[in-house]
């Protein structure tokens, strides 16, 4: 034990599932939208409402230009990814429809697809390889077989961190007359996420993961054009309230009910720190988490999983010991040594059974906004000295 | 009070993102603009639209124009 450095309070390695801490500058937008803009937006024109309503809107830019969308009436905020995956795959498939999709996805997705299944679309699983990345030629010979409506992917792995082949991907599917719909919780805010590049159809992302912003806010893109039914209706503020029927026009149409604005407002400050810091922290984390890499594949009994230590991924990894269950190691490092990691399936039995530890699960560790290389240094001396 | 200062134009958008856009467009092209709740003039009853001075609707309708954010609506208004 003398080997192992004295852990701070936390090192605080869960950055795949949640990043923390939030820079100060997320925290103060979430008070202050709760303190001097706390009203309804989009409802009223008093000054307090004009506050929230220009709050959520200088919010929405702040996300567009992050993400390189032209117009940000084409971003959805919604709960989080879940619920922006639940609305691009249900909003845009029908019984009769046929899907590919990967072997590596979260159950934001597959459990989706599962429910779709039983209405009638068809669900066809290209396998990943071993590290957990997807290959386009798989993509394409099974969007070839048959007329296919949807290819669905992840940009980024949340077990292996593996980057999926996205702009090949769009190529594809727009070769074939289908739609690209992406997962892309585990890419936005560790890579440069570029959507007027990558020429996606639709891409769902997760607020309070890498785009360092508070849980239950998250984004929708869907492309100029795209007419994807809404999973919601109620009120949307403005526009012809007197309707019956759900206003068509964006970002209205999908956010209906009152928005979760101090949500909105820490993501829009999150945005604004990725735009002016983002190719700096990228840098940084990359770093950090090529040493995390290297120290925890070098321990004695322990298998890595994921791209090897010179192809790019994000920040993510997932190992299993031959000494210890995956439960127990992360246990034993809360309990022992205040490290921060998660056992078990990551809500991704796809992806676990593609990696062939469904039934071992694996600890995951992920690297994020603040983590320096004095946690990861310490990680490693602690799973050493556990392993022991 | 000059007779032209007691009249205002009013522009009705598609919606409140629309009508924020305009907003921040006409503040940045230095057009002096108030958000109102939309009149019943405009055709709706809920939502926020724009005030601006009867002098400033040209250059509001241009600026408006080539933000890609043309008014749905136009009323013009006796200030109380």
């Amino acid at each position: 034990m003398t080997d192992v450095p004295a852990p701070r309070s936390v090192v605080y390695l869960d950055h795949s599932a949640t990043s923390w801490p939030k820079p100060p500058e997320v925290v103060e937008a979430v008070v202050g939208a709760m303190t001097l803009s706390g009203a309804n937006p989009g409802r009223g024109a008093y000054a307090m409402a004009l506050a929230a309503s220009r709050l959520v809107f200088e919010s929405r830019r702040a996300c567009a230009d992050l993400l390189g969308v032209p117009d940000s009436r084409d971003l959805a905020f919604v709960s989080g990814c879940t619920e922006a995956c639940n609305l691009m795959l249900k909003g845009l498939l029908a019984p009769g429809d046929r899907v590919v999709v990967s072997s590596m996805e979260h159950n934001a997705i597959s459990r989706p697809l599962h429910a779709l299944s039983l209405l009638g679309v068809r669900v066809h699983v290209v396998q990943a390889d071993e590290t957990g990345r997807v290959h386009a030629d798989s993509f394409e010979r099974a969007v070839r077989a048959e007329p296919t409506r949807a290819l669905v992917c992840q940009h980024a792995s949340n077990v292996t961190g593996a980057i999926q082949p996205i702009a090949d991907l769009a190529d594809i599917a727009h070769e074939n007359a289908a739609l690209l719909l992406v997962d892309g919780a585990q890419a936005v805010g560790h890579l440069d996420v570029d959507l007027s590049v990558l020429q996606v159809d639709a891409y769902a992302a997760s607020g309070h993961k890498g785009l360092l912003g508070p849980q239950g806010v998250g984004i929708l893109y869907l492309r100029p054009g795209l007419d994807a039914g809404e999973l919601l209706q109620g009120g949307t503020g403005g526009g012809s309230s007197e309707e019956e029927s759900q206003p068509r026009g964006r970002p209205e149409r999908y956010e209906a009910g009152t928005p979760n604005t101090p949500g909105i407002a820490g993501l829009g400050a999150a945005a604004r720190l990725l735009i002016a810091h983002g190719a700096e922290w990228h840098a940084e984390e990359q770093a950090v988490f090529r040493e995390l890499k290297e120290g925890l594949s070098a321990i004695r009994g322990v298998t890595v999983f994921g791209p090897a230590i010179d192809e790019q991924c994000v920040p993510t990894l997932s190992l299993v010991s031959d000494r210890l269950d995956c439960d127990r190691i992360a246990f034993e490092l809360d309990r022992r040594y205040a490290i921060a990691v998660r056992s078990g399936l990551h809500c991704a039995p796809w992806a676990h059974r593609t990696l062939g530890t469904l039934e071992t699960g694996a600890v995951r560790f992920g690297v994020g906004h603040g983590t320096t290389l004095e946690d990861v240094r310490a990680a490693v001396a602690a799973l050493t000295d556990l392993l022991a | 009070m000059s007779a032209e200062a007691r009249r205002f134009i009013a522009y009705g958008f598609a919606s409140v993102h629309d009508a924020m856009a305009a907003e921040s467009a006409l503040k940045t092209a230095g057009v002096a603009v108030v958000a109102i709740p939309s009149p019943s003039a405009l055709g709706e009853l809920c939502g926020i639209a724009l005030r601006v001075a009867p002098s400033d609707a040209d250059a509001a309708t241009a600026v408006l124009r080539r933000a890609g954010l043309p008014p749905l609506a136009r009323a013009e208004f006796d200030d109380i």
